[in-house]
């Protein structure tokens, strides 16, 4: 029992050191001065409107593209299904400065648009946000749904069939009420993605469409009224916050790559169902479309020709020497980040995860570890600018002067993805404790050799997809890395924003080719992870460590 | 959990090994546009010992906010690009060691494409007034005010020229008549202008009266023309900033961008004039992209008390 406490101390001390004090500063800034009647001016009024009604939107869009979708993909056999859903996890994937990058480049055919005599809103920044935001999170409802969609009997839906019940039909008066703590809870989860969606609406606003996010960065940045800035946080976490709890209460786990098998065998496609394989068609192009504009994009020389340049220059500072160190540093500076903020994430998030999942008789220590459980969830609720703005008032100088070393950026991204690894191996870890854990205890093997050698390795999948969700929120991570990362500390993310929005010159070109390495990579990465696992070998090798043990 | 242990021990040990830094080292923080020649740099090395190392960070805005709101550990030694609509917000900090100095200036004014105003037989403008009318409707591009500092001159210069409530009412009638808002100086200039390189669609775009001189094509003509009336007068300031770890290479780094071979280096490299008067400017400069000669007086604007409600203002017109 003192032991636990001991081990408890240190995660706690993190977390109240690099989350609860910065945010206690920003509660401090905002709540000065008369906060409610900063959130009533007109320019911020406007800003938190148009943060939740494109949420919404975003989410309605999302729901549309991604029903369908999650029925081909998950409810029936589709060709190459494995494939397919392993190519629309590959924008959740990506940093989301390269969908933006991604999203620019239909943009900028704005004159063309309005030549050709398109609908205005083609011209228009919010269509693209709204555009990108179905692009980046269609894929969380398709995954969340598509995976509970898998589970539920045929035998209803077959006789209603039968019945004469035409597809719609079906999904609306059986599945959907089936399925609906998964939608809700994935529709949540999107919002709260929208909400605190901050280098798009950068990127694609063009500095005349703002959010909460961009407001407070403009409020801290350009305007230094901190005050504001504090009022906005305040609200913003609120407000993702709400939206976290919802998600949270509809679905147990809803994160991990492709985990679970699909081997429960599902009914091939047929004509009744085009429909849905017309809006899953839709849905691919959407994902490849502006994935595919990059890369050509990346192999054409500003007058139009074909060129390799934009790689070769991938070494320099970008046109007038814009850049303070070049991309290739760029990405090292990325990669350490992901070394440090993975390690930081995983070490503390599988302890926090292991103490959460120790079975416990006595009530008072149960609902402790239920407090203990938000209280590490919680900053999954927090965005980055919130974040990031919280460092910038409080590692700046006083007792911990944090924000002039380069651990403060993969520290506040290691934080991002704490509760990440918490949430997917905790679950892991609880399912497997009480069977395991207490047969082995009672043979002798200490509480550590058990952790060791028996936990750890039957919930390795879970720990791996925990490290894979930590790297990727730390190399895509842009709003904290553009408060906090200056000069030679610049990030992948930060220094592709530099180029994008200093287009001149080879700047563009850069910004496309060292985008379509990344998209590249990502492929790699996604379908790497999603290949077949040996689960069976495994299995064996989890009875010879237990026998060994005995 | 030695594992967590260890972690601990070796975040805290590194962050000590960060905090310390070799003072033989300069550097400064800047806006996006500053360059200076390699040779410079070797020469700055030599002359006094420092290395230099330069940080960028966004327009002049950006610049002085991120360095008020750094001040207590700053993220450089020296800084450049604060310019006059800033220089207000960087005293009332006081984030500067001693005083600033004036090191270059630059006029923000409308250019335009000469072939095309030709070849439509449509009389150019001269002067941003005139670009209200309707031979000139679906023409112009200008930086939104509120991201970039060029944008923010223009706007503080149909302020202090037309006044309350003028200035909004001209305005209005540039958005009804089609004006075309970009983010930054590149896109306005190398993308949507049609006399660069972008070979966009709108003929006028605010940018500087230098920005000829870079437009000057085989047959030593420029494709540009600068309108060079009731400009903006930008000037760039550098200085030593307060707590910096290196005073004195700050110190001896903003004389060196006050001497001659920094000065006689920015109309090439910046497309700004020196404030060293003596200091000669390249030879297409005189014919192309002389300084202009009549600009707004905007000593009397109340830059900082304002900034924000004009802002503000503005963006309502632009219809957010």
């Amino acid at each position: 029992m003192l032991k636990r406490i001991a081990l408890w101390t240190l995660p706690i001390l993190v977390i109240g050191t690099l989350f609860y004090w910065p945010m206690t500063q920003i509660l401090g800034r905002g709540l000065k001065g008369n906060w409610l009647l900063t959130l009533g001016e007109p320019a911020v009024a406007d800003a938190i409107w148009f943060t939740l009604w494109q949420s919404l939107v975003s989410v309605l869009l999302c729901l549309i593209v991604a029903l369908p979708t999650a029925y081909v993909l998950y409810r029936r056999t589709a060709p190459a299904g494995r494939v397919l859903r392993a190519l629309i996890t590959v924008p959740f994937a990506l940093p989301t400065i390269i969908t933006a990058i991604g999203f620019t480049v239909f943009q900028k055919q704005n004159v063309n648009y309005s030549i050709s005599g398109m609908a205005s809103w083609l011209t228009s920044p919010v269509f693209w946000i709204l555009v990108a935001h179905l692009f980046v999170n269609f894929s969380v409802i398709v995954r969340t749904v598509g995976s509970a969609w898998v589970g539920l009997s045929h035998e209803t839906e077959e006789a209603a069939a039968l019945g004469g019940a035409g597809r719609l039909r079906i999904f609306w008066s059986i599945s959907r009420p089936q399925l609906m703590p998964a939608i809700v809870s994935a529709s949540a989860t999107v919002f709260m993605y929208c909400a605190g969606s901050y280098g798009l609406i950068l990127v694609l606003g063009g500095g005349r469409i703002n959010s909460i996010e961009t407001e407070i960065a403009f409020a801290a940045n350009q305007r230094l009224d901190l005050q504001e800035a504090g009022a906005l946080a305040i609200l913003q976490t609120l407000i993702s916050v709400a939206a976290f709890a919802i998600s949270a209460t509809g679905a147990r786990s809803r994160i991990g790559f492709d985990t679970h098998d699909i081997t429960t065998h599902q009914p091939k496609l047929d004509q009744r169902d085009l429909p849905a394989i017309a809006v899953t068609v839709l849905a691919l192009i959407l994902v490849l479309a502006p994935l595919v504009a990059i890369v050509t994009r990346a192999f054409v020389a500003i007058d139009g020709t074909p060129t390799l340049q934009n790689f070769a220059d991938l070494g320099g500072n970008g046109a007038r020497n814009l850049l303070s160190i070049t991309l290739e540093q760029a990405a090292l500076n990325s990669l350490r980040n992901v070394g440090v903020a993975t390690l930081l994430a995983s070490v503390f998030g599988i302890l926090v995860a292991y103490l959460l999942s120790r079975p416990s008789l006595v009530s008072h220590v149960r609902i402790t570890n239920r407090v203990l459980d938000i209280a590490f969830m919680l900053p999954l609720g927090v965005s980055t600018i919130v974040l990031g703005f919280g460092y910038l008032l409080t590692f700046g100088s006083g007792p911990l002067p944090l924000r002039s070393s380069w651990l403060i950026v993969p520290l506040i991204q290691g934080l991002m993805a704490l509760p990440l690894v918490v949430r997917i191996v905790y679950p892991a870890l609880a399912s497997i404790t009480e069977e395991l854990g207490e047969q082995a205890s009672t043979d002798g093997a200490s509480a550590s050799a058990t952790f060791f050698r028996i936990e750890l390795p039957l919930v390795r999948e879970s720990v791996g997809a925990a490290i894979g969700y930590a790297a990727i929120i730390s190399v895509g991570e842009f709003g904290a890395a553009s408060i906090l990362a200056y000069g030679n500390q610049a990030t992948l993310p930060t220094v592709l924003y530099q180029l994008i929005s200093r287009p001149g010159g080879n700047n563009y070109g850069m910004a496309m080719a060292m985008s379509a390495v990344v998209i590249v990579l990502t492929f790699a990465v996604v379908f790497g992870a999603s290949l077949p696992t040996r689960s069976r070998p495994l299995r064996r090798r989890r009875e010879g460590a237990l026998k060994s043990l005995r | 959990m030695a594992y967590a242990t260890v972690t601990a021990v070796a975040i805290a040990l590194s962050l000590g090994a960060c905090t310390t830094q070799t003072s033989k080292t300069v550097t400064i923080a800047t806006h996006d546009s500053f360059l200076i020649p390699d040779s410079l740099i070797n020469q700055f090395k030599k002359e006094t010992g420092y290395s230099l190392e330069g940080i960028k960070v966004g327009d002049a805005g950006e610049l002085t906010n991120k360095l008020v709101l750094t001040k207590d550990s700053p993220i450089a030694d020296a800084f450049f690009g604060i310019d006059n609509t800033f220089a207000s917000v960087a005293n009332k900090n006081a984030i500067v060691d001693g005083s600033m100095s004036a090191i270059d200036y630059a006029d923000v004014c409308f250019n335009y494409d000469r072939a095309w105003f030709a070849s439509n037989g449509i009389v150019a403008p001269t002067s941003w007034q005139q670009l209200t009318g309707v031979k000139y409707e679906n023409l112009t591009v200008v930086e939104n005010p509120t991201t970039s500092s060029t944008g923010l001159a223009f706007m503080f210069s149909t302020i202090a020229k037309l006044g309350e409530p003028g200035w909004k009412t001209w305005w209005a009638k540039m958005f009804a008549n089609g004006l075309k808002v970009e983010a930054g100086w590149e896109q306005a200039y190398y993308v949507d202008f049609s006399g660069s390189a972008g070979h966009g669609q709108y003929p006028i775009v605010l940018s500087y009266s230098s920005s000829p001189a870079d437009e000057v094509g085989k047959a030593g003509q420029s494709r540009t023309v600068s309108i060079n009336r009731d400009c903006f007068r930008q000037i760039e300031y550098a200085g030593v900033l307060k707590n910096a770890k290196n005073p004195d290479g700050a110190r001896a780094l903003v004389s060196f961008l006050k001497a001659k071979a920094f000065q006689s280096s920015v109309a090439e490299n910046m497309y700004v004039y020196p404030v060293d008067k003596s200091v000669p400017l390249p030879a297409a400069w005189a014919k192309f992209a002389p300084a202009s000669k009549s600009f707004v007086n905007v000593s009397k604007l109340p830059f900082d008390v304002k900034r924000s409600t004009w802002l503000d203002e503005w963006s309502k017109l632009a219809g957010q």
